[in-house]
């Protein structure tokens, strides 16, 4: 009896233990997918990349995808994707797009609401005041800009010339130069801005107020396309279009004018092949009655209005403006950074040096004879329209008078229509 | 008094042997049963895990496979929609013919053009390089940088396929971060595409089924253009994979250090997925624990109840045996040993005696029994006879041998003190035989006994009146006689000096 009793208990526990068949259930915790995009060239790229495998150590819970490309192109993809609501979640922008994207201050997320996340002690309420519209906060700037003559003193010299202060200097330096060299090159945006820097010193005033509307009758627009016929006519400059950067290195191109934040990119490798490389002044006018010279924040950090994830998208962006690692990964490559907390791990690990921090520094020293660019001065439409009239005047297809009202009136209808946006 | 029957030593040892060796064969064939099973169910699990985790791994890869033939071709698209327009694909920019501002309107609506079909693309470089180096589209300094004045003509030799007129390549001069593209666009054109080969990441992204997975993008060089492991691109592949490979294209291998699949892709390249198969026997080890765990478990469950179950078993015979053995030996009447029991009892231990024992083999004899069973019945005699075994259990010690030699006959072996003196071992029976003839006489006197009992006893002493059973009961009987001969109810102790 005792035994039949133990057998069964046996039998029951066997049953009990091993012998059921419950469904298996796996579950996932599936990490937050956000997305980060960019512009820039592959040092750019390296650095965020590392900087990405970085957030997410930190952040395990949290994956980033990232979207990046060189900035040719860049902005029509961001058209195409800001207009398809399908833009990245954490973004690099243009301080123009801006006004272009969030006229009304609702194209980007309003990163106040997220500052629990960010810390904005690292800006000055004036630095903030950038990303600023209609009261949202809808970007944050990395750094400061502005377009910077850097000149190859090295091939100055060679020609027995001094690093230029005007425009008639450089005017000079290219019959002395004989076509053998440039003395400068730039793209299509910094031949935009030279001609409205060179035109408003000789006319006196703005091209364009802050709010995007146009002072210079055709007259004035005139004078802007005349200098840049002439600045390729006389060989100051190649024509933008067959711009190529790496002719900076080899002494090709005897001076640039560029961005601050791209500095390094036209000019380390001219400086690791020998050439001495320093940041001229501000281009000027010996008559000049106004600077013509504009800054700008470099690019920003902005977060998607149409986020599922701000929070998480904050804290990418805090790691990404304030962050040690972020801050030593990109050093000065885009400029120095407005970040308080950035600048202080850049002065720790002795990484403000270079000739991009030179160029910051001038702007410092310069600052009063500088302007606030307006975002509408940026506008793409606006340099391929003006580069696209001043070619047909320089191959002589239409009168530079011609043209110039022709062009003001194309300025007028793009304006509207990116104020219209 | 003791089980002065004793018991049947040899009989319980070859129960004990009995139980002993049912629990050894038991267990022997339990762990035996248990390692047999235990062993083929992990040979079994290892062949069904590896079985699935190659076809795991070999789906995997042709996921893989699909994944950057997607890719690849999603750029061959990009590339072929280019020659939708006539413009494009025909201009030819080494053409000295070309009016200058012609070739520029035709080279901004050329580039215009290019964007907009990689708008959407992680494209590092999407342009058309003509014959003379000049470039249209999106190129980047770093591809300038990389092929300098050879541009043209290594994009140009680089094209492979007769077919389409295009061609993949990657490591140009040993840089690894970007995979090319090249499609010939005229006779003096053609187009590349780059992207970054961390595009490949996700392209190689795999749920992670198996821990530890490496995935590889490899040329048939065997130099590896995208590997999951990190530091390993533009490396050779290691020969303890490559070698494994060989010269297959397609196929799972599997041996004791490596499980890989192998898949060819695009422009003769390979994915490969690979996982040490330690990796795979670590899983199979948990499982080979578990197993032989439960086994162990099982085997020490199932001896365990082996035991209880002898025991049990054993208990129940070793009762049955002991009763046997009892009746066997005892007279039942009286609950002292029988006749024969008494006589071989009463041998062994006067075989085993040393010199210097001694016993004394008392014969008691019922007097008037005949008159008892006469007068009150056989019941009664039987009573009587039954009081004396109680009364030989209680007035002697448990080393001393009571027995029933037949009808009212008795007999005891007692055992002598060692020590003692011929006198004083003589004074001991007598004390004993006049302490038993005071009890008998006590116990069959009294009001409601009709009757008298008592006791003649006879005794005689080893070894001094004899050695052996038959030499002492002679000896003791014939002292019994006398005892009779005096009126009864007395004792006599034999000697010679009564013959």
């Amino acid at each position: 009896m005792k035994t039949k009793k133990l057998l069964t208990v046996l039998l029951a526990m066997m049953l009990f233990t091993g012998c059921g068949s419950d469904a298996v259930v796996t579950s996932y915790t599936e990490p937050v997918e956000i997305s980060l995009s960019w512009w820039g060239n592959d040092v750019r790229h390296e650095y965020t990349i590392a900087a990405v495998k970085e957030f997410e150590k930190l952040h395990p819970d949290i994956e980033v995808n990232c979207h990046y490309s060189e900035w040719s192109g860049y902005q029509q993809r961001s058209n195409a994707q800001m207009a398809s609501d399908t833009e990245a979640d954490v973004m690099q922008i243009n301080y123009a797009w801006i006004q272009q994207y969030s006229p009304d201050g609702m194209g980007f997320y309003d990163i106040n609401k997220v500052s629990d996340y960010i810390d904005l002690s690292n800006f000055t309420q004036e630095e903030l005041n950038f990303g600023m519209q209609h009261g949202s906060l809808n970007a944050i700037p990395i750094a400061l800009n502005t377009q910077t003559v850097y000149i190859n003193k090295t091939v100055y010299a060679d020609y027995g010339l001094d690093v230029p202060k005007t425009w008639d200097d450089i005017f000079e330096a290219a019959k002395v130069m004989n076509g053998e060299v440039y003395p400068l090159s730039m793209v299509a945006k910094s031949v935009w801005f030279c001609s409205v820097a060179y035109a408003e010193q000789q006319i006196g005033k703005q091209f364009m107020t802050i709010e995007g509307d146009i002072n210079f009758s055709a007259e004035d627009i005139q004078l802007m396309l005349d200098f840049y016929c002439r600045l390729i006519h006389e060989k100051v400059i190649p024509q933008p279009e067959y711009f190529d950067q790496l002719n900076m290195n080899s002494g090709q191109y005897a001076g640039t004018v560029a961005w601050i934040s791209d500095a390094s990119s036209h000019c380390s490798k001219a400086i690791e092949n020998g050439y001495e490389i320093v940041v001229a002044d501000y281009l000027s006018d010996t008559a000049e009655k106004l600077k013509g010279w504009y800054e700008k924040p470099a690019t920003m950090y902005a977060i998607s209005k149409n986020t599922s994830y701000p929070e998480q998208s904050a804290m990418l962006l805090d790691f990404l403006l304030n962050s040690e690692e972020m801050a030593v990964l990109q050093g000065v490559e885009k400029g120095v950074p407005v970040s308080e907390s950035a600048r202080t791990a850049l002065a720790k690990n002795d990484m403000l040096t270079g000739i991009q921090y030179e160029a910051f520094q001038k702007m410092n020293d310069r600052t009063k004879e500088i302007s606030l660019v307006s975002p509408y001065l940026e506008n793409d439409d606006l340099i391929t329209e003006f580069c696209n009239a001043g070619n047909a005047v320089l191959y002589d297809k239409i009168s530079a008078e011609e043209q110039a009202k022709e062009l003001q009136k194309r300025f007028q209808s793009i304006l509207a229509q990116a104020k219209e946006y | 008094m003791g089980k002065f029957w004793g018991k049947s030593s040899e009989s319980q040892e070859n129960i004990r042997k009995f139980k002993f060796a049912m629990i050894l064969y038991y267990a022997v064939i339990i762990i035996g049963i248990t390692v047999f099973i235990s062993t083929s169910t992990i040979f079994k699990t290892d062949d069904v895990l590896k079985s699935k985790v190659s076809e795991l791994t070999s789906a995997l890869n042709v996921q893989m496979q699909m994944n950057i033939n997607s890719y690849l071709s999603k750029v061959e698209t990009t590339a072929a929609l280019l020659f939708a327009e006539k413009e494009v694909y025909l201009y030819d920019a080494t053409n000295e013919s070309n009016d200058e501002y012609e070739s520029l309107n035709t080279e901004n609506f050329i580039s215009d053009k290019l964007y907009s079909l990689c708008i959407m693309e992680n494209f590092v470089d999407f342009g058309i390089v003509y014959r003379n180096n000049h470039t249209v589209g999106k190129l980047s300094n770093n591809t300038k940088e990389l092929f300098g004045d050879r541009l043209y003509e290594d994009l140009a030799a680089s094209i492979n396929r007769e077919r389409t007129h295009d061609g993949w390549f990657a490591g140009y001069n040993g840089n690894y971060n970007r995979i090319y593209y090249v499609k010939r666009v005229n006779d003096n054109a053609v187009l590349v595409t780059s992207f970054y080969t961390t595009e490949l990441e996700s392209v190689f992204e795999h749920p992670g089924g198996i821990a530890d997975m490496e995935i590889r993008l490899m040329e048939a060089s065997n130099v590896i253009i995208y590997s999951s492991v990190e530091n390993e691109t533009g490396t050779q592949l290691g020969s303890e994979i490559s070698t494994r490979i060989g010269d297959h294209s397609s196929a799972t291998l599997m041996d004791d250090q490596y499980l890989i699949t192998v898949n060819q892709c695009g422009d003769n390249w390979k994915v490969i997925c690979s996982v040490p198969t330690q990796i795979i026997l670590k899983e199979k080890n948990y499982v080979e624990y578990y197993i032989l765990t439960i086994g162990a478990i099982a085997a020490i469950i199932a001896i365990g109840l082996s035991i209880i179950l002898s025991f049990g078993i054993s208990g129940s015979v070793d009762k049955t045996f002991t009763s046997l053995n009892r009746k066997a030996h005892i007279d039942l009447l009286t609950g002292v040993l029988n006749k024969r029991s008494f006589e071989e009892r009463v041998e062994a231990i006067l075989k085993k005696a040393g010199d210097a024992e001694y016993y004394a083999l008392i014969l008691i004899d019922v007097d008037n029994f005949k008159g008892v069973n006469d007068t009150l019945g056989h019941a009664y005699g039987d009573k009587v006879l039954a009081g004396v075994g109680e009364i030989l259990r209680n007035t002697f010690q448990p080393e001393d041998t009571p027995g029933r030699l037949g009808g009212d006959e008795f007999c005891v072996l007692m055992k002598m003190k060692d020590a003692d003196s011929d006198a004083e071992r003589l004074a001991a029976i007598d004390e004993k035989c006049a302490e038993l003839g005071a009890v008998f006489r006590n116990t069959y006197t009294g009001d409601d006994k009709n009757y008298k009992v008592s006791a003649s006893i006879g005794v005689s002493v080893y070894p001094t009146k004899g050695t052996s059973f038959l030499e002492l009961y002679k000896k003791a009987d014939s002292a019994l006689y006398l005892s009779k001969k005096k009126g009864k109810d007395t004792f006599t102790i034999y000697s010679e000096e009564q013959e």
